[in-house]
């Protein structure tokens, strides 16, 4: 019962994860701050559980591309902030051109499907 | 072991990750009630927006991978407070399983020891039984003569060493009383073949197979008691038989050969049978049948190839010896540790699936108690579901519960196992081979072991099955009254197998108590009470023939005159005691060659045999002190002889001629002189053997077993007797001094044991089934008790109400009944082959069979239907 890589399950989680991964880049953050900025850079279109990042956190955390620390956070809660690791990183680097890939490959088929 | 650091270390994870999702709620409200939202509503937007908390922390949990561990863990704690919780649940589920798994476990070790556990040699597997394979009959129980194992042991391509062995007993004096000990005569390289060292001096050698060479191996254990334990007893002489023998070793701790019989406490080399007395020496004799062989494989040569180079071995000493050796074409090869186990094979293998039969019984119904609580917790398990919990995760919480009872029930098992092996081994006696080596050990744990998980699984299959048909509908929304009828198939069906089995059981034993209570019973043909039978064994180098005449008429003549003593006399063998001699004959009339003789078993007697042990004379005369040597050469049959062989005429005046040697003129033509009634030779066989009877006096060897009657108890005559042998000569040993009843109770032994186990399987399989019916029955009453209630309001009678109850009852019963018949006759093929004697289709008995189960199911309906007919409508109706 090994876990597989993130990318053999759901593509909607993997998706979530990605976007963790990304705006991780910029900054460390905890959950809760996480959903708002999720929600806002989607403008709202992406409507998940608020919940499911936490499994999401857990898969990075275990994958060893996150790491987590508790600390206060600015309104003084303590809070658990989640940071990207070098491996994170890569991945992250990995998992665009992956995407990027397929999207190019889906743009052709498309492109000689209508030809 | 990894996973156990990472156990704890997951608590932490786990903490952490609850907090930091309580956090996340905390904030998310906090910040809903700055905007201006109520505190309650805020609480409840939170929990809406964030989804499912319970599931979402089990999907957090569950990316660590190693849940099951967890789960398992957990399922097994929850299931054993949900135990606790339950003392009469659990302890009849405990007391169930503890009897089904003991029994079997307790049955299972007997088996390792007699047929699974490896013989305690170098390479077991490699050890084959040789035995000579006759055209007609069982292979593998043939004894083979010593000049065919010569040709064989020479001409083998395909052994590393192949080894002769025949027991013997031989008296040891010279070292206070005079004892007999059990002997075996061997071929030389018997230590060699097993890769034996023996601890103190050397194995045989060649040499020491040459005729007069006398060299002996003691045992241990003789080695320390009588021999006192001295090294120095190695290279010394001992007296055996009165003459002396070399002693060139002693054996290990432990060492016994042949396995599986009683210690053997001297080995001695082949030499000791090719002294000649009168006759010629067996060593020479190429028809008489005498030893058993054993060899070992060599490297790389596989069973199959040693048996084609045996046979081709066999067909040539056929063609060599045609009238000896016409009877047995072909040598038989068996692994030795099949041979050793092959005749308990039958009576174990039917105990063991007897008593899977109450494993299976012990199992219906813990699956039937489950089942009762599945359906009381079926709302609990409905909560779960609408929660989110997986069915599979339910049913493996049903599967935990039963794991965790069958556990505890094991371990009482486990007991109740080593209890009944120390309780059931003295009863096998000595028919089964290294039964007193029976024990709870590693093998037998780890099938108790996987009996657990097997029970286990199959217990919860039918709560299983009920989870997960029932779980269409929403059992939240069904008040508990809905299944009105209270119809319970699955459970009902669980009831019909167990009395089907119960009845397989009860009949299975029934036709074994019957053969067994048969078999005891029967007229052995001769009056076994009042007589009192020993052996003694006269050494040839001491008693040349005519003495030993001398010395027997002595002693029946003193033996006769004791007081309390009426007459004595000389047999070999004695009826019932399952030791036989065959011999095949020619008949004068239908003159036949040597090959194609007829044979049947011998006996040689004194004149005063037939009148002290009781066999009625039918026809014609008995013997005499005048049928010696001079006269005429004479033999008696029995009734079964005379109809087997003369059918139809008069036996009387009829001569055959068997082919035992009587001194150097070699074979005789005799005259039958008389018939005499079927004494049985052998304790348990179906038809009485035909047996023909020599005068002892006639023939150059007989006879080592006396029999005395006597007026009254025959074992008070024991020292009488002792004094008697020993004022004829003070080193003669008296050995197997045995009453006539005991005699007949040692030959039904074979029986007792699996007669005993499987009357105790079957009664313990009729509580089961009745328990199982009980159950049922009662639970039904309990659910059914509002409707019961209704009827009984509406004007229902007692009456009514009973016989309600009574039918399901009836239904139930009946299709056990049916089932079990069937099953009955099925297996009705391997009851055969243990019981003895017995028409194994005898109606009556399952007629009998039937009528307990019956009786059993009745008593277990008895309660139930008392209770549905007293419920007072008006509790009934109010209690819901």
């Amino acid at each position: 019962m090994k876990s597989g890589s993130p990318e053999s399950r759901n593509p909607l989680a993997s998706a979530l994860e990605m976007m963790i991964r990304q705006l991780l880049q910029h900054q460390r953050s905890h959950g809760y701050a996480f959903v708002q900025d999720i929600k806002r850079t989607s403008q709202d279109l992406l409507q998940v559980e608020e919940g499911s990042v936490y499994p999401a956190f857990q898969r990075m955390l275990k994958a060893g591309s996150a790491k987590p620390r508790w600390e206060a956070s600015t309104s003084g809660r303590r809070v658990r902030t989640h940071e990207r690791t070098a491996r994170g990183t890569k991945h992250v680097d990995w998992e665009i051109s992956n995407l990027e890939q397929m999207l190019t490959g889906i743009r052709l088929a498309r492109a000689s499907v209508q030809s | 072991m990894t996973w156990i650091p990472r156990l704890f270390r997951r608590r932490r994870i786990d903490r952490d990750l609850s907090d930091e999702i309580r956090g996340h709620l905390d904030e998310k409200v906090e910040e809903l009630v700055a905007r201006g939202v109520p505190f309650q509503e805020a609480v409840h937007q939170a929990r809406r927006e964030f989804g499912n908390v319970a599931v979402i922390e089990q999907e957090a949990r569950d990316t660590w991978a190693w849940r099951w561990v967890e789960d398992f863990l957990s399922d097994l704690r929850f299931a054993l407070r949900q135990l606790r919780k339950s003392p009469a649940f659990t302890t009849a589920g405990t007391l169930t399983l503890a009897v089904g798994i003991g029994a079997n476990t307790a049955v299972f070790s007997v088996v390792n020891a007699v047929m699974l556990r490896p013989l305690p040699f170098h390479q077991p597997a490699r050890l084959v039984s040789v035995s000579p394979r006759s055209d007609s009959g069982p292979a593998g129980h043939d004894a083979v003569s010593y000049p065919n194992f010569f040709d064989i042991r020479d001409e083998n391509g395909v052994f590393d060493h192949v080894v002769s062995y025949r027991s013997t007993a031989l008296s040891l004096t010279g070292f206070g009383e005079p004892v007999q000990l059990r002997g075996e005569i061997v071929s030389w390289d018997i230590f060699p073949l097993l890769d034996i060292q023996p601890i103190l001096g050397r194995g045989f050698e060649a040499h020491d197979e040459e005729p007069e060479a006398r060299t002996a191996i003691v045992s241990h254990a003789l080695w320390t008691t009588k021999l006192g334990g001295d090294a120095g007893v190695v290279g010394r002489t001992i007296n055996l038989d009165r003459e002396p023998y070399l002693v060139v070793g002693i054996a290990p701790q432990g060492f016994n050969f042949p396995v599986g019989g009683e210690q053997v406490q001297i080995w001695t080399p082949l030499a000791i049978d090719a002294r000649s007395a009168t006759e010629q020496p067996v060593t020479r004799q190429r028809a008489a049948g005498m030893v058993s062989m054993m060899g070992r494989l060599r490297d790389g040569v596989s069973i199959q190839r040693a048996q084609a180079q045996m046979d081709r071995v066999a067909t040539a000493l056929a063609d060599r010896y045609p009238n000896e050796n016409r009877r047995w074409p072909g040598i038989y090869l068996q692994p030795a540790l099949e041979e050793l186990g092959g005749a308990s094979r039958a009576p174990l293998l039917f105990l063991l699936g007897a008593v899977g039969l109450l494993l299976l019984l012990a199992c219906a119904n813990l699956a039937n108690l489950l089942l009762s609580r599945t359906a009381e917790r079926q709302r609990e398990f409905a909560l779960r579901l609408a929660i989110g919990a997986a069915r599979s995760r339910i049913i493996r919480q049903v599967i935990a519960e039963s794991l965790a009872l069958a556990s505890i029930g094991s371990i009482a098992g486990v007991v109740l196992a080593a209890f009944l092996v120390r309780l059931a081994v003295p009863l096998a006696g000595t028919s089964l081979p290294r039964i007193a080596q029976a024990s709870v050990d590693q093998e037998v744990l780890l099938f108790a072991l996987a009996l657990t998980v097997a029970t286990s699984v199959l217990c919860s299959l039918a709560p299983a099955v009920r989870l997960l048909r029932d779980g269409l509908h929403d059992p939240l929304k069904e008040s508990a009254h809905v299944n009105l009828h209270g119809r319970d198939r699955l459970g009902s069906a669980l009831v019909v197998v167990q009395i089907a089995l119960g009845l397989m059981l009860v009949s299975g034993a029934g036709l074994l108590t019957a053969a067994f209570v048969h078999a005891t019973r029967r007229d052995p043909g001769f009056q076994p009470e009042r007589l009192l039978t020993f052996n003694i064994l006269v050494p040839n180098a001491h008693y040349p023939r005519a003495r030993q005449l001398v010395f027997y008429d002595q002693l029946l003549e003193r033996l006769s005159t004791i007081p309390g003593a009426r007459s004595a006399a000389l047999a070999m063998p004695l009826p019932l005691t399952g030791s036989s001699m065959s011999m095949a004959f020619n008949i004068a009339d239908r003159p036949s060659p040597p090959y194609a003789r007829p044979a049947s078993n011998m006996a040689i007697v004194s004149p005063g045999f037939f009148s002290t042990a009781g066999i009625p004379l039918l026809q014609g005369r008995g013997f005499t002190e005048r049928d010696d040597v001079n006269s005429l050469p004479t033999l008696i049959v029995n009734r079964a002889f005379a109809d087997t062989f003369f059918p139809g005429e008069s036996a009387v005046g009829k001569r055959i001629e068997p082919g035992a040697t009587s001194d150097a003129r070699g074979t005789q033509m005799r005259e039958i002189v008389g018939v005499v009634g079927n004494a049985r030779q052998l304790p348990l066989g179906s038809q009485p053997d035909a047996i023909y009877y020599l005068p002892y006096r006639q023939l150059p060897w007989c006879c080592p077993s006396v029999v005395v009657r006597a007026a009254a108890s025959p074992a008070s005559l024991e020292s009488a007797v002792r004094a008697v042998v020993s004022s004829l000569d003070r080193q003669l040993p008296l050995f197997d001094v045995r009453t006539g009843d005991q005699i007949r109770s040692v030959g039904v032994t074979p029986a007792t044991f699996p007669m005993l186990l499987l009357v105790s399987f079957a009664a313990i399989g009729l509580m089961l089934t009745s328990v199982g019916l009980y159950g049922i029955l009662s639970y039904g009453v309990v659910k059914r008790r509002r409707e019961i209630g209704i009827r009984v309001a509406l004007g229902a009678s007692r009456r009514a109400v009973l016989s309600m109850v009574l039918r399901q009852a009836a239904i139930l019963v009946a299709a056990g009944l049916i089932i079990g018949v069937a099953g009955t006759v099925a297996t009705r093929r391997f009851i055969r082959a243990i019981v003895f004697g017995v028409d194994t289709g005898d109606a009556g008995l399952l007629v009998a069979a039937m009528s307990v189960v019956v009786l059993a199911a009745l008593l277990a309906t008895y309660l139930p239907a008392r209770r549905a007919a007293s419920i007072d409508p008006t509790l009934a109706l109010r209690s819901e």
